[in-house]
């Protein structure tokens, strides 16, 4: 009996992380973290790596 | 007929008093000494500062900076003459909901000085940081006592923002549609998954595809950051050079003095002065060139030439927006028509500037534009494939 209730839980799980929306939220979310490491990032390598493109980039500070 | 009186006296009254205010405002309306504003190149051709200019990205030079002119006038327009100026410059409000490349810079003090105009004209350099209003707070007073009522005045210069940012901008949308939209397109199409599949194929590819991305721009940046490095170490050290800010020359001592180090948002003080090192005395008879370079790129912050005051000093504060090595430099000359004659000579020292990290909610309030405009173009492409789809 526990084990079933287990398994519909995971099942239910599953499909919720495999639904349309979870999957465009993952898609965005992964991209955001991408635009975050490149342009708001403190951190002095990343700074300096990506340093003229946020200055020249709208909306971006810098320092 | 009592009445009648009373009424036409209280309408006289009434006209006497509308007559009195509008010569009043008349009279306070009529010309006052003021100070006029001109600057070289005109203002709606000036752009804020474009830093880390590259060949690559923007226009791979840094501009001159902007010639600011103050002209005081007395009520006729005459210039007055042997005038005392203080100028205060204070940078544009903060805009933390469209933030400039330099948010700490907004809303401080760019430039605290004072110096003598003997034509009544004051003439800097500076280069503007930020897009937006700057305020200049100006007072004259007369070096010779009550020659003239001093003045005080306010004026404001809106320096556009670089044309170059608003163009990449456009790409930068355009890009960011474009990833979301493609995403969106892949996410909303029909598709079945097969047994022992846990998602569709081609939202496993796009998926693995970003996080691929993801990990490929970790490593850029972690691989470029060690090169950097293993680059700096490589390099040989500097010889020491003198940074005291002291030289003799002639006869002459020049001594800059003040803040060896600072911080992006405060305002630097500096004193340069000149003295006989024979009697001790200040010299005053002679003209000092100011100017501050960032040393990183090498461009022109500010620059100003005056005479010093009766001590043989001028003094002035100075924000050093870009936190990076600055080399303040002063060089005297003597007047043409001054008894100490002497070659120019000058005085440097470099001044450490410390970079202060944008604010957390700067940041994220950006980050959420940029995401939002991805998911706008996500849901135009999950849209036109359900549209599509229910057409097929």
């Amino acid at each position: 009996m526990r084990a079933s209730i287990q398994v519909s839980r995971l099942r239910r799980a599953e499909q919720f992380v495999l639904s349309m929306p979870a999957q465009a939220v993952l898609y965005v979310v992964l991209w955001s973290l991408i635009i975050w490491l490149v342009y708001f990032g403190t951190y002095p390598a990343v700074h300096n790596a990506a340093h003229s493109l946020r200055h020249h980039t709208l909306g971006v500070s810098c320092h | 007929m009592l009445s009648k009186f009373k009424w036409s006296t209280l309408v006289g009254a009434a006209c006497v008093v509308v007559i009195s205010c509008y010569a009043i405002a008349g009279f306070s309306r009529s010309p006052q000494a003021s100070v006029q504003l001109a600057t070289e190149p005109p203002i709606s051709q000036v752009s804020p500062l474009e830093a880390e200019a590259t060949k690559y990205l923007g226009s791979g030079r840094y501009e001159s900076p902007v010639q600011i002119k103050l002209q005081a006038r007395d009520a006729m327009g005459a210039p007055l003459q042997n005038a005392r100026f203080h100028l205060q410059i204070l940078t544009p409000p903060p805009t933390p909901w469209f933030t400039t490349d330099f948010p700490i810079v907004e809303g401080t003090k760019l430039l605290d000085i004072e110096g003598n105009a003997p034509t009544g004209e004051f003439k800097m350099q500076q280069v503007f940081p930020i897009r937006g209003n700057y305020q200049l707070h100006v007072n004259v007073n007369p070096i010779v006592e009550n020659a003239f009522a001093p003045i005080t005045q306010t004026l404001n210069l809106t320096v556009p923002e670089n044309p170059l940012k608003f163009r990449y901008f456009l790409i930068v949308l355009a890009v960011l549609l474009a990833i979301g939209f493609i995403g969106g397109w892949v996410i909303g199409g029909r598709q079945a998954i097969q047994i022992g599949e846990v998602a569709p194929r081609r939202v496993r590819l796009l998926l693995s595809g970003v996080t691929v991305l993801a990990i490929a721009t970790l490593l850029f940046f972690n691989v470029s950051a060690e090169l950097v490095q293993a680059h700096a170490s490589m390099a040989e050290v500097a010889p020491a050079v003198d940074n005291s800010g002291l030289i003799t020359s002639q006869g002459l001592k020049l001594e800059l003095t003040g803040d060896i180090q600072t911080v992006v948002g405060q305002t630097a003080s500096f004193q340069a002065k000149l003295t006989d090192t024979q009697t001790n005395q200040p010299v005053s008879d002679a003209v000092f060139a100011i100017k501050s370079t960032q040393l990183e790129n090498n461009w022109v912050a500010f620059a100003y030439q005056g005479v010093p005051d009766m001590k043989g000093a001028l003094a002035w504060r100075e924000q050093l927006f870009d936190g990076a090595p600055y080399s303040i430099e002063v060089n005297v000359s003597p007047k043409p028509d001054s008894k100490v004659q002497f070659q120019p000579f000058q005085v440097t020292r470099e001044i450490e500037v410390e970079g202060i990290a944008p604010p957390m909610s700067v940041r994220m309030i950006s980050l959420l534009y940029f995401t939002g405009v991805l998911t706008l173009g996500l849901i135009a492409g999950l849209w036109l494939q359900r549209r599509r789809l229910q057409v097929i």
